[in-house]
């Protein structure tokens, strides 16, 4: 796992229907330390979702640069783990498969990749499900499947764009006490991104503000772990830090 | 009476859920009956309208005399050369216009102009460069395949979601597995359907073909008794172009759509 440093960075689109240029993104700097869960929250629309797939290589960035360890961004690649919304497990693949995806292009062998992939389902509590297809699985379980098939890979950064967002409420919030669990347990370097404020400040160690293409403010949040919504629900600091959070995102 | 019908019934659906295979030939029962009735009142002159029994000894004494099973094999081995050949063309070339803008700007339309044409259309030409032969009869099927699989290829290659796309490179995955991890499995599917489409058409092209450059086959079956005026052999021929379809369909196009995209979830059950 490496650090990820943000210089600069902008990202302007052509409109093709109106003829016009359009910035998403403005000049943003961020750097996140190796083992840091950093949360960028913001309204939709603010260019989330731009900061991340020019981070993860999926479309090109118009200004700055984008270092992983030192090394500048060209196109996606195996050092930056995604998370999708909208999970995009292989439905072709068993759960088990998926998992091992990413050791497979490494070019592990079956046995060994089959073990690692046993191993990080285990880990989410998906054991049982290992021979079955995505779509034989509620929603909860296709993004439990997406987080450990990134992790599997063992990347030096995980990306993770609203991956909680279609799943309903309950699920969602034992899914965030699993990744916070999963993070402590094998410590990924995270860059999480969500317009929920609670679970920006729930999930993370940093909570990166964003407005119009513009950060805000980094907030640092020094809650104590393992954390878990029954605790924090009607803990003072998180309530404070949610706060603040919250009005710098309104104020905006 | 209406209790012994019930009782009939029940003992039916018991039966067809016991063996499946007897469910499906049920629906011809009446059909086959009917067509008895018909014959065994003369409404038709025999001559122009053979009963079953006539059309099962036909096809009892042509399998004895070995015709049958030549010119059975002849036809499948034409139909399964022909999709071999649409399917090896059809799938590569199908992915590249999916993947790629700039072949699909350049080949689209011609797809689109040379299906419009049409299997049967190309026969006179095809005869004058190849003669009454098994090459115009595979090039024939051929074309017909092709554009189905062609054109459902690149519909489902364009309909892979891009985040696919992005979870295979993210996790490591070259250009070239991309290939075979994501692209193809995404469109299968649609290659079965258009494998199916494809299949249905060139069976029909083949019968086609054959009544007029045959020399052998099931359509030649139907085609040459004709100057004897016989048409026994022509229902029989009939007949086994339906049954031949029905196996096709519920032995091996089936089983391929039930293991691919309904146990992905990609098509509804
Ligand atoms: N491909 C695109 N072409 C043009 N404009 C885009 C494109 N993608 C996003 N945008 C614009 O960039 C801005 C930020 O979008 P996005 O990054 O998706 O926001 P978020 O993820 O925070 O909701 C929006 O105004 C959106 O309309
Ligand atoms: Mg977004």
């Amino acid at each position: 796992m490496k650090d990820l440093t943000i210089r600069n960075l902008s990202k302007t689109y052509f409109d093709p229907y109106v003829g016009t240029n359009v910035t998403a993104v403005h000049d943003v700097s961020l750097k996140v330390e190796q083992g840091e869960f950093v949360c960028i929250v913001g309204p939709s629309g603010c260019g989330k979702t731009t900061i991340l797939n020019m981070i993860a290589g999926f479309i090109p960035h118009t200004g700055g640069e984008i270092l992983v360890g030192g090394r500048p961004v060209k196109g996606p690649g195996p050092d930056r783990g995604v998370v999708f919304q909208s999970f995009a497990l292989f439905p072709w693949r068993t759960v088990l498969e998926n998992v091992a995806f990413g050791p497979k292009m490494r070019g592990v062998r079956k046995v060994e990749r089959e073990k690692i992939a046993h191993e990080y389902l285990a880990l989410a509590k998906l054991t049982e499900a290992a021979g079955r297809y995505p779509a034989e699985l509620s929603g909860g379980m296709q993004q439990r499947v997406g987080v450990v098939r990134a992790l599997a890979n063992e990347p030096d950064v995980l990306l993770m764009d609203e991956p909680f967002a279609s799943v309903d409420a309950q699920t969602r919030m034992t899914l965030q006490e699993e990744l916070t669990r999963i993070w402590q347990e094998k410590r990924p370097t995270v860059i999480f991104i969500t317009h929920d404020v609670a679970e920006a400040v729930f999930l993370a160690n940093r909570v990166v503000a964003l407005s119009k293409g513009r950060v805000l403010d980094d907030i640092a949040v020094d809650l104590p772990r393992p954390r878990s919504w029954d605790a924090l629900n009607d803990d003072a600091r998180f309530k404070e830090l949610s706060g603040r959070v919250l009005q710098l995102v309104r104020s905006a | 009476m209406k209790q012994f019908l019930l009782k009939m019934w029940s003992h039916c659906v018991r039966l067809t859920a016991r063996w499946p295979s007897i469910a499906s030939i049920a629906p011809f029962i009446p059909v086959v009956a009917a067509w008895w009735i018909v014959t065994e009142l003369q409404i038709f002159p025999r001559v122009f309208l053979p009963g079953p029994a006539e059309v099962v000894r036909s096809f009892g004494s042509l399998v004895y005399m070995g015709i049958l099973p030549a010119y059975l094999q002849d036809s499948i081995v034409r139909l399964a050369v022909g999709a071999f050949w649409g399917v090896a063309l059809g799938i590569p070339l199908g992915i590249l216009v999916g993947l790629n803008q700039r072949a699909r700007t350049a080949l689209w339309p011609l797809l689109l102009f040379f299906q419009a044409i049409g299997d049967i259309a190309w026969l006179p030409i095809l005869v004058i460069w190849f003669g009454y032969g098994l090459t115009t009869i595979t090039v024939v099927i051929v074309y017909t395949v092709i554009f189905p699989v062609v054109l459902n290829t690149v519909l489902g290659v364009r309909s892979i979601p891009i985040t696919l796309h992005r979870a295979a490179q993210s996790l490591g995955a070259s250009r070239i597995r991309m290939l075979w991890e994501v692209v193809l499995p995404g469109a299968l599917p649609n290659i079965v359907t258009g494998l199916r489409n494809g299949l249905g058409y060139g069976w029909r092209a083949l019968i086609a073909t054959e009544i007029i450059v045959g020399t052998s086959g099931i359509g030649f079956l139907m085609f040459d008794p004709r100057r004897s005026g016989s048409v026994v052999e022509i229902l029989l021929g009939m007949i086994i172009l339906g049954i031949l379809w029905y196996i096709v369909d519920s032995w091996i196009l089936a089983p391929i759509e039930r293991a691919t995209g309904q146990r992905w979830g990609l098509v509804t059950r």
